[in-house]
Protein backbone atom coordinates (compact mmCIF):
# COMPACT_ATOMS: atom_id res chain seq x y z
CA UNK A 1 0.00 0.00 0.00
CA UNK A 2 1.30 3.31 -0.82
CA UNK A 3 2.28 5.74 1.42
CA UNK A 4 -0.59 8.08 0.92
CA UNK A 5 0.56 11.01 2.97
CA UNK A 6 4.00 10.92 1.29
CA UNK A 7 2.09 11.21 -1.84
CA UNK A 8 0.14 13.73 -1.16
CA UNK A 9 2.70 16.00 0.29
CA UNK A 10 4.74 14.75 -3.00
CA UNK A 11 2.18 15.74 -5.61
CA UNK A 12 0.74 19.40 -3.32
CA UNK A 13 4.52 20.40 -2.46
CA UNK A 14 3.78 23.98 -4.17
CA UNK A 15 1.12 24.51 -1.67
CA UNK A 16 2.12 28.17 -0.79
CA UNK A 17 -0.01 28.06 2.34
CA UNK A 18 1.03 28.49 6.07
CA UNK A 19 2.50 25.25 7.57
CA UNK A 20 0.02 24.01 9.49
CA UNK A 21 -2.80 25.02 6.65
CA UNK A 22 -0.94 22.84 4.33
CA UNK A 23 -0.79 19.94 7.16
CA UNK A 24 -4.28 19.94 7.29
CA UNK A 25 -5.09 19.66 3.59
CA UNK A 26 -2.15 17.03 3.16
CA UNK A 27 -3.39 15.06 6.12
CA UNK A 28 -7.36 15.23 4.73
CA UNK A 29 -6.87 13.95 0.91
CA UNK A 30 -4.34 11.26 2.13
CA UNK A 31 -7.26 10.35 4.59
CA UNK A 32 -9.66 10.38 1.70
CA UNK A 33 -7.37 8.75 -0.69
CA UNK A 34 -6.80 5.81 1.76
CA UNK A 35 -10.44 5.24 2.67
CA UNK A 36 -11.18 5.01 -0.91
CA UNK A 37 -8.28 2.28 -1.53
CA UNK A 38 -9.24 0.20 1.19
CA UNK A 39 -13.01 0.34 -0.35
CA UNK A 40 -11.87 -0.69 -3.45
CA UNK A 41 -9.93 -3.62 -1.90
CA UNK A 42 -13.12 -4.47 0.49
CA UNK A 43 -14.52 -4.78 -2.99
CA UNK A 44 -12.31 -7.05 -4.02
CA UNK A 45 -9.95 -5.64 -6.40
CA UNK A 46 -6.24 -6.63 -6.65
CA UNK A 47 -4.36 -4.04 -4.54
CA UNK A 48 -2.63 -2.93 -7.75
CA UNK A 49 -5.95 -2.02 -9.48
CA UNK A 50 -7.27 -0.27 -6.23
CA UNK A 51 -4.18 1.87 -6.14
CA UNK A 52 -4.83 2.42 -9.99
CA UNK A 53 -8.65 3.17 -9.33
CA UNK A 54 -7.94 5.42 -6.16
CA UNK A 55 -4.62 8.02 -8.12
CA UNK A 56 -7.48 8.20 -10.58
CA UNK A 57 -9.52 10.58 -8.53
CA UNK A 58 -6.40 12.55 -8.33
CA UNK A 59 -5.16 12.79 -12.03
CA UNK A 60 -4.27 15.93 -12.69
CA UNK A 61 -2.33 17.05 -9.28
CA UNK A 62 -1.46 20.34 -10.68
CA UNK A 63 -5.12 21.19 -11.24
CA UNK A 64 -6.22 20.17 -7.95
CA UNK A 65 -3.15 22.39 -5.89
CA UNK A 66 -4.13 25.49 -8.42
CA UNK A 67 -8.25 24.96 -7.74
CA UNK A 68 -6.83 24.59 -3.35
CA UNK A 69 -4.72 27.67 -3.85
CA UNK A 70 -7.85 29.75 -5.35
CA UNK A 71 -10.28 28.50 -2.61
CA UNK A 72 -7.60 29.25 0.15
CA UNK A 73 -6.51 32.90 -1.04
CA UNK A 74 -10.07 33.67 -1.41
CA UNK A 75 -10.02 33.50 2.76
CA UNK A 76 -11.38 36.71 4.00
CA UNK A 77 -8.45 38.70 2.36
CA UNK A 78 -9.25 41.55 4.73
CA UNK A 79 -8.98 39.72 8.24
CA UNK A 80 -5.65 37.89 7.45
CA UNK A 81 -4.25 41.53 6.13
CA UNK A 82 -5.07 42.76 9.60
CA UNK A 83 -3.54 39.40 11.20
CA UNK A 84 -0.35 39.37 8.72
CA UNK A 85 0.70 43.10 8.12
CA UNK A 86 -1.75 45.70 10.19
CA UNK A 87 -1.64 44.38 13.70
CA UNK A 88 1.75 43.28 14.45
CA UNK A 89 3.31 46.11 12.06
CA UNK A 90 1.13 48.49 13.94
CA UNK A 91 2.95 47.08 17.64
CA UNK A 92 6.83 46.94 16.01
CA UNK A 93 5.82 51.07 15.21
CA UNK A 94 4.59 51.29 18.62
CA UNK A 95 7.08 49.74 20.26
CA UNK A 96 9.47 51.54 19.08
CA UNK A 97 8.17 54.53 18.71
CA UNK A 98 7.44 53.91 22.74
CA UNK A 99 10.85 53.13 23.27
CA UNK A 100 12.87 55.89 22.05
CA UNK A 101 10.18 58.61 23.13
CA UNK A 102 11.00 56.71 26.62
CA UNK A 103 14.92 57.01 26.36
CA UNK A 104 14.61 60.52 25.18
CA UNK A 105 12.70 60.89 28.57
CA UNK A 106 15.30 59.30 30.58
CA UNK A 107 17.42 61.64 29.75
CA UNK A 108 19.58 59.66 26.99
CA UNK A 109 21.77 61.42 24.49
CA UNK A 110 22.21 60.74 21.55
CA UNK A 111 25.45 60.06 19.84
CA UNK A 112 27.43 61.84 17.19
CA UNK A 113 28.40 60.13 14.39
CA UNK A 114 30.03 62.35 11.63
CA UNK A 115 30.76 65.82 12.06
CA UNK A 116 29.65 69.01 11.00
CA UNK A 117 26.36 69.75 8.85
CA UNK A 118 26.52 66.14 7.88
CA UNK A 119 26.72 64.21 11.13
CA UNK A 120 24.21 62.36 12.35
CA UNK A 121 22.54 61.34 16.06
CA UNK A 122 21.79 58.07 16.68
CA UNK A 123 20.45 56.95 19.96
CA UNK A 124 22.54 53.53 20.13
CA UNK A 125 20.43 51.52 22.95
CA UNK A 126 17.39 51.98 20.30
CA UNK A 127 19.16 50.87 17.74
CA UNK A 128 20.07 47.97 19.29
CA UNK A 129 16.50 46.95 20.79
CA UNK A 130 15.33 47.28 16.88
CA UNK A 131 16.30 44.01 15.83
CA UNK A 132 14.58 42.17 18.41
CA UNK A 133 10.84 44.48 17.88
CA UNK A 134 11.31 43.40 14.25
CA UNK A 135 11.90 40.01 15.08
CA UNK A 136 8.23 40.16 17.31
CA UNK A 137 6.95 41.40 14.13
CA UNK A 138 8.01 38.83 12.18
CA UNK A 139 6.71 35.96 14.58
CA UNK A 140 2.95 37.99 15.25
CA UNK A 141 2.82 37.80 11.42
CA UNK A 142 4.39 34.50 10.79
CA UNK A 143 1.81 33.22 13.84
CA UNK A 144 -0.77 34.98 11.36
CA UNK A 145 0.01 32.76 8.48
CA UNK A 146 2.00 35.45 6.86
CA UNK A 147 4.71 34.83 4.53
CA UNK A 148 7.96 35.83 4.18
CA UNK A 149 7.51 39.17 2.29
CA UNK A 150 4.16 39.92 4.45
CA UNK A 151 6.47 39.28 7.89
CA UNK A 152 9.45 41.10 6.68
CA UNK A 153 6.54 44.06 5.70
CA UNK A 154 5.39 43.84 9.47
CA UNK A 155 9.00 44.21 10.40
CA UNK A 156 10.17 47.06 8.74
CA UNK A 157 6.45 48.64 9.37
CA UNK A 158 7.48 51.50 11.29
CA UNK A 159 10.42 52.70 8.83
CA UNK A 160 8.09 52.77 5.96
CA UNK A 161 5.04 54.72 7.96
CA UNK A 162 7.72 57.42 8.41
CA UNK A 163 8.91 57.28 4.56
CA UNK A 164 5.30 57.76 3.96
CA UNK A 165 5.20 60.96 6.40
CA UNK A 166 8.58 62.46 4.66
CA UNK A 167 7.32 61.64 1.57
CA UNK A 168 3.97 63.33 2.41
CA UNK A 169 5.79 66.46 4.17
CA UNK A 170 7.98 67.26 1.83
CA UNK A 171 5.13 68.95 -0.91
CA UNK A 172 3.61 70.20 2.22
CA UNK A 173 6.02 71.87 3.37
CA UNK A 174 7.00 73.38 -0.06
CA UNK A 175 3.57 74.29 -0.71
CA UNK A 176 3.63 76.35 2.67
CA UNK A 177 6.91 77.87 1.68
CA UNK A 178 5.42 79.14 -1.29
CA UNK A 179 2.24 80.54 0.73
CA UNK A 180 4.25 82.43 2.90
CA UNK A 181 6.08 83.56 -0.11
CA UNK A 182 9.61 82.72 2.45
CA UNK A 183 12.96 81.54 -0.08
CA UNK A 184 13.55 77.77 0.31
CA UNK A 185 16.89 76.54 -0.06
CA UNK A 186 16.22 73.16 -1.54
CA UNK A 187 19.99 72.34 -0.76
CA UNK A 188 19.36 72.45 3.03
CA UNK A 189 15.96 71.06 2.80
CA UNK A 190 17.50 68.29 0.80
CA UNK A 191 20.25 67.88 3.09
CA UNK A 192 18.27 67.77 6.25
CA UNK A 193 15.79 65.05 4.77
CA UNK A 194 18.78 63.26 3.96
CA UNK A 195 20.16 63.18 7.02
CA UNK A 196 16.89 62.55 8.64
CA UNK A 197 15.88 59.66 6.45
CA UNK A 198 19.34 57.97 7.29
CA UNK A 199 18.90 58.64 11.00
CA UNK A 200 15.03 57.94 11.23
CA UNK A 201 14.58 55.62 8.68
CA UNK A 202 17.33 53.71 6.45
CA UNK A 203 19.82 52.78 10.09
CA UNK A 204 16.63 51.78 11.89
CA UNK A 205 15.14 50.28 8.80
CA UNK A 206 17.98 47.90 8.54
CA UNK A 207 18.01 46.96 12.47
CA UNK A 208 14.33 46.10 12.27
CA UNK A 209 14.88 44.18 8.86
CA UNK A 210 18.00 42.12 10.26
CA UNK A 211 15.95 40.97 13.18
CA UNK A 212 12.88 40.28 11.14
CA UNK A 213 15.12 38.35 8.75
CA UNK A 214 17.07 36.16 11.78
CA UNK A 215 13.50 35.69 13.08
CA UNK A 216 12.17 34.19 10.03
CA UNK A 217 15.13 32.07 9.23
CA UNK A 218 15.82 30.50 12.41
CA UNK A 219 13.90 30.93 15.61
CA UNK A 220 10.55 30.58 14.08
CA UNK A 221 11.09 27.16 11.84
CA UNK A 222 11.93 26.73 15.73
CA UNK A 223 9.23 27.87 17.70
CA UNK A 224 6.39 26.00 14.98
CA UNK A 225 8.09 22.93 15.68
CA UNK A 226 7.68 23.01 18.99
CA UNK A 227 4.39 24.38 18.96
CA UNK A 228 3.43 21.33 16.15
CA UNK A 229 4.82 19.00 18.72
CA UNK A 230 2.84 20.62 21.55
CA UNK A 231 -0.06 20.06 19.17
CA UNK A 232 0.37 16.68 18.70
CA UNK A 233 0.93 15.72 22.02
CA UNK A 234 -2.78 17.06 23.21
CA UNK A 235 -4.26 14.44 20.18
CA UNK A 236 -1.99 11.35 21.61
CA UNK A 237 -4.45 10.09 24.85
CA UNK A 238 -7.57 10.13 22.27
CA UNK A 239 -5.76 8.21 19.52
CA UNK A 240 -4.67 5.60 21.92
CA UNK A 241 -8.53 5.30 24.04
CA UNK A 242 -9.95 4.94 20.11
CA UNK A 243 -7.55 2.00 19.27
CA UNK A 244 -8.35 0.37 22.58
CA UNK A 245 -12.07 -0.17 20.17
CA UNK A 246 -10.20 -1.38 17.11
CA UNK A 247 -12.57 -4.71 17.45
CA UNK A 248 -15.40 -3.02 16.42
CA UNK A 249 -16.17 -2.49 12.55
CA UNK A 250 -15.32 1.23 11.63
CA UNK A 251 -18.05 3.33 12.35
CA UNK A 252 -18.76 6.12 9.33
CA UNK A 253 -17.40 9.37 10.17
CA UNK A 254 -21.19 10.21 10.33
CA UNK A 255 -21.62 8.29 13.23
CA UNK A 256 -18.33 9.23 15.05
CA UNK A 257 -19.84 12.70 14.74
CA UNK A 258 -23.00 12.74 15.68
CA UNK A 259 -21.35 10.40 19.22
CA UNK A 260 -18.99 13.34 19.64
CA UNK B 1 -21.37 22.43 -22.62
CA UNK B 2 -22.49 23.03 -19.66
CA UNK B 3 -21.12 26.32 -17.87
CA UNK B 4 -18.90 26.09 -14.80
CA UNK B 5 -21.01 28.08 -12.49
CA UNK B 6 -24.37 25.95 -13.26
CA UNK B 7 -22.07 23.00 -12.62
CA UNK B 8 -20.52 24.58 -9.46
CA UNK B 9 -23.91 25.12 -8.53
CA UNK B 10 -24.92 21.63 -8.90
CA UNK B 11 -22.34 20.27 -6.42
CA UNK B 12 -22.98 22.88 -3.76
CA UNK B 13 -26.55 21.43 -4.12
CA UNK B 14 -25.46 18.37 -3.43
CA UNK B 15 -22.84 18.59 -1.07
CA UNK B 16 -25.41 20.92 1.11
CA UNK B 17 -28.18 18.29 0.55
CA UNK B 18 -26.04 15.58 1.58
CA UNK B 19 -24.86 17.32 4.86
CA UNK B 20 -28.48 18.26 5.40
CA UNK B 21 -28.45 14.35 7.11
CA UNK B 22 -25.72 14.90 8.72
CA UNK B 23 -22.17 15.67 9.12
CA UNK B 24 -19.62 13.81 7.39
CA UNK B 25 -15.94 13.71 5.72
CA UNK B 26 -15.32 14.17 2.50
CA UNK B 27 -14.99 11.03 0.70
CA UNK B 28 -18.14 9.77 2.58
CA UNK B 29 -19.41 12.59 0.93
CA UNK B 30 -18.75 11.97 -2.25
CA UNK B 31 -19.68 8.56 -2.08
CA UNK B 32 -22.80 9.20 -0.75
CA UNK B 33 -23.14 11.64 -4.00
CA UNK B 34 -21.85 9.14 -5.86
CA UNK B 35 -24.49 6.21 -4.95
CA UNK B 36 -27.93 8.71 -4.37
CA UNK B 37 -26.94 9.65 -8.29
CA UNK B 38 -26.42 6.57 -9.75
CA UNK B 39 -23.15 7.37 -10.79
CA UNK B 40 -23.94 10.65 -12.52
CA UNK B 41 -22.57 13.07 -10.43
CA UNK B 42 -18.88 11.78 -9.73
CA UNK B 43 -16.24 14.03 -7.89
CA UNK B 44 -12.86 13.70 -7.93
CA UNK B 45 -10.74 15.26 -5.50
CA UNK B 46 -10.39 18.35 -7.62
CA UNK B 47 -13.89 18.63 -7.92
CA UNK B 48 -14.61 18.20 -4.23
CA UNK B 49 -12.24 19.97 -2.17
CA UNK B 50 -11.79 23.04 -3.46
CA UNK B 51 -15.25 23.65 -3.33
CA UNK B 52 -15.41 22.26 0.09
CA UNK B 53 -12.90 25.10 1.51
CA UNK B 54 -14.67 27.60 -0.67
CA UNK B 55 -17.74 26.78 1.19
CA UNK B 56 -16.26 26.68 4.41
CA UNK B 57 -15.15 30.17 3.77
CA UNK B 58 -18.50 31.30 2.89
CA UNK B 59 -19.60 29.72 6.33
CA UNK B 60 -22.33 27.66 4.66
CA UNK B 61 -20.46 24.19 6.14
CA UNK B 62 -18.08 24.07 8.76
CA UNK B 63 -14.83 21.45 8.90
CA UNK B 64 -13.53 19.95 11.95
CA UNK B 65 -11.14 17.21 12.88
CA UNK B 66 -12.33 14.16 14.29
CA UNK B 67 -10.97 10.60 15.42
CA UNK B 68 -12.68 7.71 14.43
CA UNK B 69 -13.17 4.41 16.59
CA UNK B 70 -9.82 2.88 14.54
CA UNK B 71 -7.78 6.08 15.55
CA UNK B 72 -7.76 7.90 12.13
CA UNK B 73 -8.19 11.43 12.51
CA UNK B 74 -10.69 12.86 9.24
CA UNK B 75 -12.44 16.24 8.85
CA UNK B 76 -15.73 16.57 9.05
CA UNK B 77 -18.02 18.60 7.60
CA UNK B 78 -21.01 19.96 8.72
CA UNK B 79 -24.12 22.01 7.72
CA UNK B 80 -24.10 25.47 9.26
CA UNK B 81 -27.43 27.59 10.10
CA UNK B 82 -26.22 30.14 7.05
CA UNK B 83 -26.04 26.97 4.41
CA UNK B 84 -29.31 25.47 6.23
CA UNK B 85 -30.24 28.88 4.94
CA UNK B 86 -28.67 28.86 1.51
CA UNK B 87 -30.44 25.58 0.63
CA UNK B 88 -33.96 25.90 0.31
CA UNK B 89 -33.83 28.70 -1.67
CA UNK B 90 -30.80 27.02 -3.97
CA UNK B 91 -33.14 23.90 -4.01
CA UNK B 92 -36.18 26.12 -5.29
CA UNK B 93 -33.97 27.83 -8.33
CA UNK B 94 -32.94 24.56 -9.27
CA UNK B 95 -36.24 22.86 -9.62
CA UNK B 96 -37.50 25.97 -11.26
CA UNK B 97 -34.11 25.70 -14.24
CA UNK B 98 -35.19 21.92 -14.46
CA UNK B 99 -38.95 22.63 -15.17
CA UNK B 100 -37.89 25.27 -17.41
CA UNK B 101 -35.37 22.85 -19.10
CA UNK B 102 -38.05 20.17 -19.51
CA UNK B 103 -40.70 22.31 -20.85
CA UNK B 104 -38.37 23.61 -23.22
CA UNK B 105 -37.50 20.30 -24.63
CA UNK B 106 -41.00 19.46 -24.86
CA UNK B 107 -41.63 21.95 -27.39
CA UNK B 108 -38.70 21.61 -29.16
CA UNK B 109 -39.74 17.60 -29.37
CA UNK B 110 -42.96 18.65 -30.30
Amino acid sequence: MPNWQELVRQHLSGLTLDTAERDEIHAELAAHLEESYEVFCAEGFPQREAVERTLAQAADWQDLQRKILIAMRRKQPMQKRVHQLWIPGLLTMMLSTIFVIALQKLGFQPRLVGSGPSGTLFYASWLASLPFIGALGTYLSARGGGLLGTALLASVFPALALTAVFLLLFPIDFVVERVIRMPVDFGTVAAALLRDGIEWILVPGAALLAGGFLMHRGLLSLLLFVSREAHACQHTPVQRDAKTDMRHDMPSCAQDCKTN
Amino acid sequence: MIRTGIKRGTAELAVLSVLEGGPMHGYEMARRIELQTKGALRFTLAALYPMLYRMEQQRWIRGTWETTSKGRRKRCYRLTPAGRKKLSPLRREWAELFRALQRLTKVVDA
